[in-house]
């Protein structure tokens, strides 16, 4: 589903990825752990095609990836704080992205995918400049189902969450996984990766130094070998 | 996704603001058009009562002597202002509307006005011509300046990247919200200037209408090429700003004043002294040789003969009059020919200035504009010939006033057609805006 064939970006004189290699199937979680500045935002940016490659190239179901590709339409992402329109609601907002994506949801269908992500029905209609980050966080994930993307790509979800509000999500994700879609996530958060992760790669200073199975390490395993990494 | 967007833009304040602004400025324009028409036709209404109590004064008291009558006796003719006038009153507060003239000397009299409200020429006039050409385009800078780049700071730029087909499209759309909401609040005060105003859907009105749509539409095409040029609000708007007061300001400014520099008109005071002393110079002058200057424009007056040098004569009196204009004719048509030459530049100049192009053609369709005065004094000039012309034999064969029909010399009214140049009108505005869109669309791909 995902492919980076020596993916690599270069700012100036600064390489921020180096010759990544990867490859995530189908019904896959990929989690991505790494300091700030290891590149991870960067290997989301190159496959949203928000940025170009330096070098090498990022594939989704064998298309290569650039800004002006049309491989957005496979995709979903929920970024680390969701920021929607302040002054509209929940379901506003979700039929608001929705549409920009080309769907277009009855509001039974809006509030079945709220309620989906986990959004309490009574603040559905609550103005989005009243939401905490977890309550925005499950309108972005709605707004990820509503495309019905097969991939979908999430940077430091769980940042900022209350215990609660992670375990939601890691509900969802699971959810999402068994629904054979692929999740590509980077995170600092080793236990979660743990939980929610089938596989776990990490990065340093741009370059990808260890990938894991999660079915053959545990969390503190993991730690270990992270902070050796780092 | 209209309904969407017009909806969480409608909601920011910027727009709520904005509208309730320009509609309230838009308001006011009008009414401050509709006083000025009030005021235009209470003096010409005016006019023919006053006119008609002048006539019967003189007549009552210097109908023994017509050439004493035709000495105070003055005729009117009005140059009528459609109620479209008072959409862009440009020149018409400060040149005449009514102009009397007696028949002496012309020169001194076309060029008299009075000032009626000096406080109104030293900021202008808020007429919707003005809020059209000054106010809207600062609407539409404070409605586009961050259609992208809100979109950036406020995080929602990589989700709209993600969902969206393409993030131009999606600008297009934002963009074409807000181009519906402006013209809607201008098509607003317009219809609303319509009723209040009386104006006729006429040629002039619609090409009013137009070139004020085809206007907004050149200020969208600069503001989404700045925004194309992807920087962040502050430089977007600090840009756009620097724009207008070039624009709208420093530019028309600029040319006015180099123009005035490079055409000056002397002759608006030489022609008054030349008029006034070849009409003062004329009475040491020997009354056979003013005559004979007199015949050679006038021979038809030949078989009036030379009046005796002594004593006071009319025939010789009025061609002293006469010999004013005749002196001063040289700097009289230089300063008209100046003129024009600067209106003609200024035109020129304005095709390629669109804020100044804009205000051409609004006064240009509403009568108001310098090229509409010119000829109202060519006007003035051919009126006091015909009078002239029409007093003078019998001046000189000194009939009585009594046998004349009064009643023909109501004031009289011009009739001043505009053809309305479309292409001319539309093609600077059309190009500047093509232009514009062109070198956002060549931004598109990094957008």
């Amino acid at each position: 589903m995902l492919e980076a064939i020596d993916l690599s970006k270069m700012y100036g004189n600064h390489e921020a990825l180096i010759d990544l290699n990867l490859t995530v199937r189908t019904g896959e979680v990929y989690c991505l752990l790494g300091q700030n500045g290891a590149g991870k935002t960067t290997t989301i940016n190159l496959f949203l095609g928000l940025i170009n490659p330096s070098r090498g190239k990022a594939l989704i179901n064998g298309k290569e990836v650039n800004i002006n590709s049309d491989t957005n339409q496979m995709i979903a992402y929920i970024p680390e704080v969701v920021q929607l329109y302040g002054n509209m609601d929940g379901i506003e907002n979700l039929n608001f992205f929705s549409r920009l994506s080309g769907h277009t949801y009855s509001k039974k269908e809006l509030v079945e995918l709220l309620e989906k992500a986990g959004l309490k029905k009574e603040d559905h209609t609550k103005k989005l400049s009243s939401y905490s980050k977890g309550m925005r966080q499950k309108v972005g994930i709605a707004i990820a189902l509503s495309k019905n993307a097969q991939a979908i790509f999430m940077d430091e979800p769980t940042s900022g969450l209350d215990p609660k509000a992670t375990d939601e999500f890691t509900t969802i994700c699971k959810e999402l996984v068994a629904e054979d879609k692929c999740i590509f996530m980077a995170t600092h958060d080793i236990f979660n990766a743990v939980n929610v992760g089938s596989r776990i790669g990490i990065m340093n200073e741009g370059k990808l130094v260890h990938t894991a199975d999660t079915s053959s390490i545990n969390a503190n395993e993991l730690q270990e070998l992270y902070l050796k990494t780092i | 996704m209209y309904a969407l967007m017009f909806g969480q833009f409608l909601r920011t304040r910027t727009c709520q603001i904005g509208l309730v602004l320009i509609l309230i400025l838009g308001v006011i324009s009008i009414l401050i058009g509709k006083q000025f028409l009030i005021d235009q036709e209470k003096i010409t209404s005016d006019v023919v009562e006053n006119h008609a109590g002048h006539l019967k004064r003189n007549l009552e008291f210097h109908s023994d002597d017509i050439g004493l009558l035709l000495y105070y006796l003055e005729f009117v003719l009005v140059n009528p202002s459609s109620p479209i006038a008072a959409l862009s009153i440009g020149q018409r507060d400060i040149n005449p509307s009514v102009q009397s003239v007696n028949i002496r000397t012309l020169e001194g009299q076309r060029h008299d006005t009075d000032l009626v409200n000096p406080v109104s020429l030293l900021h202008g006039n808020l007429d919707l011509s003005f809020i059209i050409l000054f106010v809207f385009p600062l609407l539409i800078i404070a409605f586009t300046y961050n259609l992208r780049s809100e979109e950036v700071e406020s995080g929602t730029w990589r989700l709209v990247g993600v969902m969206s087909k393409s993030k131009f499209k999606f600008l297009l759309m934002k963009l074409a919200v807000r181009i519906a909401l402006v013209l809607i609040a201008l098509v607003v005060l317009i219809v609303l200037a319509a009723l209040t105003l009386n104006i006729s859907w006429n040629a002039a009105f619609v090409a009013f209408f137009v070139t004020g749509f085809l206007y907004q539409l050149f200020w969208f095409g600069i503001c989404f090429w700045v925004v194309s040029l992807r920087q962040n609000s502050a430089v977007n708007a600090l840009a756009l700003l620097v724009i207008w007061l070039t624009l709208v300001i420093l530019l028309p400014s600029a040319l006015n004043n180099h123009i005035a520099n490079k055409y000056p008109v002397p002759e608006a005071l030489t022609t008054i002294i030349k008029q006034r002393d070849g009409y003062h110079q004329k009475w040491d002058t020997s009354k056979r040789e003013t005559m004979e200057k007199f015949y050679t424009k006038y021979p038809q007056f030949e078989s009036f003969g030379f009046p005796p040098e002594e004593g006071f004569n009319w025939l010789w009196y009025y061609a002293i009059q006469h010999m004013g204009d005749e002196e001063s004719l040289d700097d009289s048509q230089m300063m008209r020919a100046k003129i024009e030459q600067r209106e003609f530049k200024s035109r020129n100049w304005a095709k390629v200035v669109p804020t100044m192009h804009t205000q051409v053609v609004f006064n240009d369709v509403a009568g108001t504009s310098l090229t509409n005065h010119m000829d109202f004094l060519r006007q003035i000039q051919d009126f006091h010939e015909q009078i002239r012309l029409f007093f003078y034999p019998k001046i000189f064969h000194d009939e009585n006033a009594k046998q004349i029909n009064w009643e023909q010399f109501e004031p009289s009214y011009v009739q001043q057609e505009e053809e309305i140049d479309w292409i001319g009108n539309l093609l600077p505005l059309t190009i500047g805006l093509f232009l514009f869109l062109l070198l956002a669309v060549i931004n598109r791909k990094a957008m």
